[in-house]
């Protein structure tokens, strides 16, 4: 397939396509500032569709991303607050614990065998709860002044430093997928579990790691979300972490991740999600009330599965699935 | 003689396979017509096609001497034509009266479900076949052989013209047989025309008065009368005769090293005292009907289920097989599916992807990393070694012919280079000429270390390649033969252990 | 009657009616305010609402599959209902009927598109809650509507007699319909049928695409009957009304019994699992207890509950397999 025929390079062509259309369109879009704040929020959008499409991978779901990345969140304030701990050992330590709440999931649900989603649907519930409660839902304000400062960080002046940790994720996340044995076992067990089992993949072991991973990466979106607030609040994601679930599955399914596993798509994940934040951030531009945006992203999000189940039957007429 | 149901010259493709070639067949009415075949024949393939569940390619079915194709059961239903499948077809928690009359329950708006009558009516049906069931049980109760019973009961109650059965007597007992067939005696005077798909060959010439031959997706012969055709006719119509598998020289290993034994071995699967022995350089051969437990002990013996009595040695030593990856890695043995579709290969991924899954750990030990040119390296000289017919080492492996599908299967254990390799039904759907292509692979390698446990429902093919044979039924081994190639003689003894 | 009373121990609901005496006899030892007219009252009130949300979800799930929706129809079907007695100034009974026939459309959008492209429910309903959320939003601005007629706050906050509600009423009319639906009517049994073991039931003629578009329409119905009710009990019309119904409207099935893979669930059991859910409520308001624990609560409940259903379901699917 050439190169321009790619789902990728259709994703990029919009971008262009709309970026091009909002700045005609709206002076207000094509404005440094605007620019820096799409870039941001491009940025953390793009990070919460990888920590969604890591599971996605193995065909499950993780409903649990925006709670996880909330506590993550809130764990890094708390222990540069509270425990005086410097920031960088706190970052590290938050994503760790992100990647520990994600492990649990994944092992509870090889244990039990239970599908993912009621198994997420449950933690989402659990750790959101606990952490609102440890934290009396009060916010962290007085983090350290390089967070806010990272965040409003500008490279040539417009694009926001944010987008670089993003790039740097999608790039350690490639080579996982490429050049490692692991990044292929993923692939193999969330294609085929039975076969994958049979040649040898420790196939429980694998979906562990990979919510731990998904745990992880909702972490560092989370601490991205601080980066931009300069605090650390508990209502970032929504109740429950939900207000995450529609960008964490926009990104992946656009971006050509097939929601029955096996097959990823690094580059489709970036540009989807880069593609919903620029029309939302330029419909808002056009003053298009933002309560229709919603309904918008949904029906993206419809007409986005749809393209998935085309690219199944295609697949499947070519008898490979 | 007219038919009541026609099929001519049906052709049916499925990506990679041809399923049906130009298959007719005459279905009379008031006749008991046997539809034969191996696996892979395409007998379940035709009878999906009669009900609607597949297209036709291309050819004509008639009923009544008109031209039909259903969209779907409904209307096969509404037609007059009744199936009892393979596999069990049930609502496991409604009661049996509720499943047999599913489609007939009532209940609309003010007039509730009348689930007396429903049961009255379903026990009328279970009568007819002597079943003593109450027909409120729920049918996740029953035996399995009860329940393709009642889907007899539900398929009888349908009153089709046409009926057709796919292997209807797999689970009953003889005296369940006994019932079944007077019926099927009653409805063959009463002018239904039964369609009656099995595998023993007694049966089949007890009952039916017609048969059609399937093999390789073609007429081996096309509604004959039973009276013309006696059994060795029928054996020879299904596995061809111009089908020559090369015998190969007979080879003794009583003087080598065992590599695989089992004592005693018991599974959860229900396996119990199993002794096997397999000697290096030696091919082991399984023998037995559906259902008879080999394809779980390979899986038990590769770690996939939990061997929970006796021992497994490898090499003379105790081995404790934990899991899939410990056979494979520790010990050196390796399974090649006998679904290949499902669990042998991951249809959308790549040759190289997927030949190359067990040796990953083994290429990056270095760094941690992997590149394809390393696993290419690896893998390219196997791929070409085999001589698998593919565009690029990129392409999905669901793309492939059967036969290149079952190449890259044996190209992944050759690459991970274990030294006994479980090969399950390792022709199932494969043309001839690959075919033998693996029988000669699996000779040479044998010859050069590798000992092989074939399992195959293909005596010929057993025959062939096979120096001992272990005959299994029920989970259990039966008995053990040194082959000496006479097919004749060595197919009967097995069979002898088999229904001893 | 020994194997009778072992019939009944067995079922979906002797276990959590069992809880909720056993539990609600330790509260109330404990906290004797917790059998008081005042907070029955309370329990009734919340019960009701929830039940209906239960049901609206356990449809779906008793045909093998999941509705992220629920609530986003709920609240868009409840700020209708206020919305066109405030401002098109329609006669409840007639706004009532009209906010369910949104409610209907809602489902049967789901049902048709999921029916259609055998696309996993899931992605559906997420896909069509934001929509739906997003309308509610565009037409409320996030403002509630506040004119709610006097006679629809009477009716979700006035008692019949002694401390039941009115709310009760519509709650227990919907309990027995969705009873007699799946026992005694067609549409029911093929749904269970469906979740039950869809090629089966495909192969027996059911038409799979018309009971789906059945069952979500039947949910979407439901989720709009309860956020009538809630609008009622709230006493204005509040377009954040649903959105957290998502948990809730997983519990409570699935600790009544409610097999997730489809084919079987009890209505009975959904109706304790709403109970249990409202006393736990409740006893953490009452012991003073920090209310953010609800959250915790209801996820450990979801994760205890279907750990024992799949214990259950994992002997019956080998059961299935005797010879």
């Amino acid at each position: 397939m050439r190169f321009y025929q790619t789902n990728e390079f259709g994703l990029f062509a919009l971008i262009i396509l709309f970026g091009a259309f909002f700045a005609l369109a709206t002076p207000g879009f094509a404005s440094v500032f605007n620019v820096f704040s799409l870039t941001r929020i491009m940025s953390i959008d793009i990070m919460i569709g990888f920590s969604m499409m890591v599971v996605i991978v193995t065909g499950g779901l993780n409903l649990a991303v925006g709670a996880i990345g909330v506590s993550a969140a809130m764990a890094c304030g708390w222990l540069i607050e509270a425990a005086g701990v410097p920031y960088p050992v706190a970052i590290l330590l938050a994503l760790a614990f992100g990647a520990f709440l994600g492990a649990i999931n994944g092992i509870l649900i090889v244990r039990s065998g239970l599908h993912s989603f009621i198994i997420t649907l449950a933690t989402m519930s659990i750790f959101f709860g606990l952490m609102i409660y440890l934290t009396h839902a009060q916010a962290f304000r007085v983090i350290v002044p390089e967070f806010a400062q990272f965040g409003k960080l500008r490279l040539f002046g417009t694009v926001s430093a944010l987008l670089i940790v993003s790039c740097i994720f999608a790039i350690a996340l490639y080579v996982l997928y490429r050049f490692t044995p692991l990044g292929r076992q993923m692939l193999a067990a969330g294609a085929n579990a039975a076969a994958s089992e049979l040649s040898g993949i420790r196939v429980d072991r694998t979906y562990i790691i990979c919510h731990a991973l998904s745990g992880a990466l909702a972490g560092a979106a989370a601490l991205m979300v601080v980066a931009r607030n300069g605090a650390a609040i508990p209502s970032m994601a929504g109740h429950l972490g939900q207000d995450w679930l529609l960008p964490a599955f926009l990104g992946p399914v656009l971006g050509g991740t097939l929601l029955m596993g096996g097959r990823v798509s690094l580059l489709g994940t970036f540009l989807g999600s880069a593609l919903v934040t620029t029309l939302t951030n330029g419909l808002l531009q056009l003053r298009v009330g933002e309560f229709w945006i919603q309904a918008m992203l949904g029906a993206i999000l419809l007409f986005a599965v749809l393209l998935d189940l085309a690219r199944r039957s295609y697949l499947q007429r070519r008898g490979i699935y | 003689m007219t038919s009541l149901l026609e099929a001519q010259n049906i052709s049916k493709s499925f990506p990679g396979v041809k399923a049906l070639s130009d298959v007719s067949i005459h279905l009379a009415a008031g006749s008991i017509h046997a539809l034969l075949g191996e696996n892979g024949a395409g007998k379940s393939t035709l009878i999906k096609i009669i009900t609607g569940i597949h297209r036709p390619d291309s050819g004509n079915l008639l009923l009544d001497g008109k031209l039909f194709h259903f969209s779907g059961p409904r209307e096969a239903i509404a037609a007059g034509i009744g199936v009892v499948h393979q596999e069990r077809n049930l609502i496991p928690r409604f009661s049996i009266g509720e499943n047999i009359l599913l489609d007939r329950l009532g209940g609309y708006l003010f007039k509730p479900i009348d689930y007396e009558s429903v049961h009255q009516e379903a026990k009328d049906w279970l009568d007819l076949l002597e079943l003593d069931l109450d027909p409120r049980t729920q049918v996740s109760q029953l035996s399995v052989a009860k329940m393709q019973l009642v889907e007899i009961a539900k398929a009888l109650s349908l009153k089709s013209r046409v009926l057709l059965l796919d292997e209807p007597t797999a689970s009953l007992t003889s005296h369940e047989t006994v019932a079944l067939f007077s019926l099927l005696k009653k409805l063959r005077d009463d002018g239904v025309s039964i369609l009656f798909v099995s595998h023993k060959l007694e049966e089949i010439q007890e009952i039916c008065d017609t048969v059609t031959v399937l093999r390789d997706g073609r007429n081996a012969c096309d509604s004959q009368p039973m009276a013309n055709v006696g059994r060795q006719d029928l054996v020879r119509l299904m596995i061809g005769r111009n089908e020559q598998i090369p015998n190969a020289d007979l080879r003794d290993h009583k003087t080598e090293e065992p590599v695989l034994e089992l004592v005693k071995v018991a599974t959860e699967l229900g396996h119990a005292d199993i002794n096997l022995t397999l000697r290096k350089g030696e091919i082991l051969g399984l023998y037995g009907l559906v259902g008879a437990g080999r394809t779980e002990l390979a899986k038990s013996i590769i770690g996939r289920y939990r061997v929970t009595h006796g021992d497994v040695l490898v090499n003379g030593q105790k081995a404790k097989i934990k899991s899939v990856a410990d056979a494979i890695d520790a010990y050196g043995i390796g399974y090649v599916s006998e679904d290949r579709k499902q669990e042998g290969l991951i249809l959308i991924h790549s040759v190289l992807d997927n030949a190359s899954i067990p040796i990953w750990k083994r290429l990056s030990a270095r760094f941690g990393f992997l590149t394809d040119r390393e696993v290419i390296a690896a893998i390219n000289p196997l791929v070409e070694m085999l001589e698998v017919r593919t565009p690029s080492l990129q392409q999905l492996v669901g793309l492939l012919s059967g036969g290149n599908q079952q190449k890259i299967s044996l190209i992944k254990w050759l690459a991970a280079n274990v030294h006994i390799l479980i090969v399950d039904e390792p022709s199932v759907g494969i043309d001839i000429k690959t075919k033998a292509y693996i029988h000669e692979l699996l000779r040479k390698l044998s010859d050069e270390g590798l000992s092989v446990l074939l399992i195959t429902s293909d005596l010929p093919e057993m025959v062939a390649l096979a120096d001992r044979i272990l005959a299994m039924d029920q989970y259990r081994v039966k008995g053990e033969i040194v082959n000496n190639r006479n097919y004749p003689e060595v197919s009967e003894k097995i069979m002898g252990f088999i229904h001893s | 009657m020994n194997a009778r009373i072992l019939r009944y121990l067995q079922s979906d609901w002797a276990g959590p009616l069992l809880i909720i005496v056993m539990g609600g006899a330790v509260i109330a030892a404990l906290k004797p305010t917790f059998l008081s007219p005042f907070n029955i009252q309370v329990l009734l009130l919340a019960i009701s609402v929830n039940a209906v949300i239960a049901l609206s979800q356990m449809i779906i799930i008793g045909i093998g599959q999941m509705n992220l929706s629920v609530g986003a129809i709920g609240g868009l079907a409840a700020i209708s209902f206020a919305g066109m007695m405030q401002v098109w100034e329609l006669p409840p009974l007639m706004a009532a009927i009209l906010a369910l026939l949104i409610g209907l459309t809602g489902g049967l959008v789901n049902g048709f598109i999921i029916a259609r492209t055998g696309i996993s429910a899931f992605v559906i309903t997420l896909a069509s809650l934001s929509i739906f959320k997003g309308i509610n939003l565009g037409i409320t601005k996030a403002q509630p509507f506040y004119h709610v007629p006097d006679s629809v706050k009477a009716f979700g906050n006035t008692v019949m007699f002694g401390p039941i509600p009115w709310l009760v009423l519509p709650m227990v009319v919907t309990v027995l319909l969705v009873f007699y639906l799946l026992t005694r009517q067609r549409v029911g049994r093929y749904i269970l049928a469906v979740g039950g073991n869809l090629h089966a039931a495909e192969l027996s003629g059911i038409s799979v695409k018309s009971t789906i578009m059945w069952a979500h329409a039947i949910s979407g119905i439901l989720a709009a009957m309860a956020g009538i009710m809630l609008v009622a009990r709230l006493q204005l019309g509040q377009p954040s009304i649903g959105d957290d119904w998502l948990i809730l409207s997983f519990a409570a099935p699935v600790i009544g019994g409610a097999v997730l893979a489809g084919g079987h669930v009890s209505v009975a059991g959904t109706v304790l699992g709403v109970v249990i859910v409202a006393i736990i409520t409740q006893a953490l308001v009452l012991f003073e207890i920090d209310p953010f624990l609800v959250q915790v609560v209801l996820g450990g409940l979801i994760l205890w509950a279907v750990g024992m259903n799949r214990i259950r379901e994992v002997r019956f699917q080998k059961s299935l397999k005797r010879i």
